[in-house]
């Protein structure tokens, strides 16, 4: 690995409350590579997402951008700082059209870093998006909104994309659609976290994996190395591997 | 002919009423947010525009642009200082925050004011009336609904067009994601609270040169407030317009059958729209 690291956690541990969901997690990923993230339901994946997101208070040194400790940014500025995110569920904004929720992706993109992103880029990636951009955003099917989520992350120009599920509840052919847009996301330099719960799309989709179990990284390495066994041990605990 | 008039000081009536609601548009319409204070901040702007005029011997147009100002800064502070922890999907926390501050204030008012009755003077603008067919109409209220169209034309095109609305807009719709798309939701909610008791600025001017202002008079213009924007769907700028037009209507027309009917009438009018229409005139759904 000869690019440099641009983010990096360190012995990230984050809670709900009383609740702990991430008992001291590592996890780096460099200038424009694609990394998985898989795990079982409530591994806490998403809390990760979140936790760098800044969404999630955590200690200053647990989250490292260019090395510059970043951890309990407000999310504003992580955006600011080129990190961007696909929120699990989409979380698009109700009521206004296709093209305003990409618009305020705009109007707040991350400075300094040009304009590699255009609405009419994510017209000419995701076609649907321009035919249908003055309806509201809810009248869309499941997968046109998450192409809205997408195109929205994107026009943050981020140097960092974390994608949370962005194949969850979606018909295989547009799961397919939406993965094809990855290579063109990473040949603009855009560095991309993948969480994935199909861990076949996830090893293809991606240069190195990462799987977490019960708020701790169980596995990592290069994705076209790792063997199914591993990863099923590590997804389901050593325990559960025999059965 | 009777009802021809009624119905014309109805819609300039109507003027005052949608300089009250613009703002509460944008905080409990757009933002969700319960202000009890919304009219005592009026009859605030409003004490302190009479003071101001009679110390400095100040004209109501540039007493107008000192309120409009002190408003907005009154907007942040309260958006800071108050608002910012309460703000959420439940309106409940606001509603109790500000209830208290709205006591709070009219007592305020009281100690500083006395419960005295007061006006600003108008250079006379309140009695200069003109004919139009038939009708007498005031030039103060023509000015006044002129102002109201114009706020509301400029406040909704600010909504859908600007970097500013949308991103108000969006922060309404899930502040969380708001956030997450590189909007600072409390940067933006102090602006819209801003603007909204800024706009109060207007009113308060308007509403004391029409006619007169005493401490414990907020409550009026927050229940119409309310009800202009109930009426017209919450939400919607040219809603909140609209229901200012129908309480203004509602009352005058109610005046006319019976003097001590016309407040009534506009209650009335509010409730049988809530019961046919829970939407409002333009909300949606
Ligand atoms: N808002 C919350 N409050 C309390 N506990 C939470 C909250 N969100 C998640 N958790 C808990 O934290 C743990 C990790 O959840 P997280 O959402 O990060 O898992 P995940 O790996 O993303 O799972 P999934 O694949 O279902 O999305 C789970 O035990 C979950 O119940
Ligand atoms: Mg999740």
């Amino acid at each position: 690995m000869t690019a440099k690291t641009l983010l990096s956690t360190h012995d990230l541990k984050a809670r709900y409350g009383d609740f702990q969901a991430l008992y001291g997690v590592d996890l780096d990923i460099a200038e424009g590579e694609v990394v998985a993230l898989i795990g079982a339901n409530g591994a806490g994946k998403s809390t990760l997402l979140k936790s760098i997101m800044g969404l999630i208070r955590v200690g200053a040194d647990m989250v490292r951008l260019d090395g510059r400790p970043v951890g309990g940014s407000k999310p504003h500025q992580m955006v600011a700082d080129g990190v961007a995110i696909v929120p699990e569920g989409r979380r698009l904004f109700a009521g206004m059209s296709v093209l305003d929720n990409l618009r305020v992706a705009v109007d707040h993109a991350a400075p300094g870093r040009g304009d590699a992103w255009t609405i009419e880029r994510i017209h000419a990636l995701f076609p649907i998006l321009k035919e249908k951009q003055a309806v509201p955003v809810q009248s869309l099917s499941g997968g046109q909104q998450q192409m809205v989520a997408i195109g929205r992350a994107l026009l943050n120009q981020p140097r960092l994309l974390l994608c949370d599920e962005i194949s969850l509840g979606l018909a295989p052919k547009v799961v397919k659609e939406i993965y094809q847009s990855i290579p063109s996301i990473s040949a603009n330099g855009t560095a991309i976290v993948l969480v994935e719960q199909d861990v076949g799309l996830a090893k293809s989709a991606s240069d190195r994996l990462y799987c977490m179990l019960e708020g701790r990284m169980t596995l990592t390495g290069r994705s076209a190395e790792l063997s199914r066994e591993a990863i099923g041990e590590a997804y389901f605990g050593a325990s559960h591997a025999v059965a | 002919m009777q009802w021809l008039d009624g119905l014309v000081q109805g819609v300039l009536l109507g003027g005052l009423y949608a300089q009250y609601a613009l703002g509460m548009a944008l905080m409990f319409g757009v933002m969700r947010v319960v202000n009890i204070t919304h009219g005592d901040l009026m009859i605030l702007l409003a004490l302190v525009g009479i003071s101001l005029a009679s110390t400095f011997s100040l004209g109501p147009w540039s007493v107008l642009v000192v309120l409009v100002a002190l408003g907005g800064i009154i907007g942040i502070i309260l958006q800071r200082l108050i608002l910012n922890r309460v703000v959420g999907a439940d309106p409940l926390p606001s509603l109790i925050a500000t209830f208290g501050l709205s006591i709070a204030l009219q007592n305020a008012m009281l100690q500083v004011w006395s419960a005295d009755t007061r006006s600003l003077p108008s250079d006379g603008l309140a009695q200069a009336s003109f004919q139009l067919g038939p009708l007498f109409v005031g030039v103060l209220p023509v000015i006044v609904l002129i102002t109201a169209t114009v706020l509301t034309a400029a406040l909704a095109a600010t909504m859908q067009y600007t970097r500013f609305g949308r991103s108000l807009r969006a922060a309404a719709a899930d502040v969380e994601a708001a956030a997450m798309t590189g909007i600072d939701p409390k940067a933006v909610y102090a602006g819209a609270t801003a603007l909204a008791v800024g706009i109060l600025g207007f009113a308060a001017v308007f509403q004391s040169m029409r006619s007169t202002v005493s401490p414990a008079d907020g409550a009026f213009q927050l229940i119409y407030a309310f009800e202009a924007v109930i009426i017209g769907g919450m939400g919607s700028i040219w809603g909140a317009f609209i229901g200012a037009m129908v309480l203004g209507i509602s009352q005058s027309i109610g005046f006319r059958i019976d003097p001590g009917f016309g407040i009534l009438a506009g209650h009335l009018v509010f409730l049988t729209i809530l019961a046919l229409r829970p939407q409002g005139i333009l909300g949606k759904g």
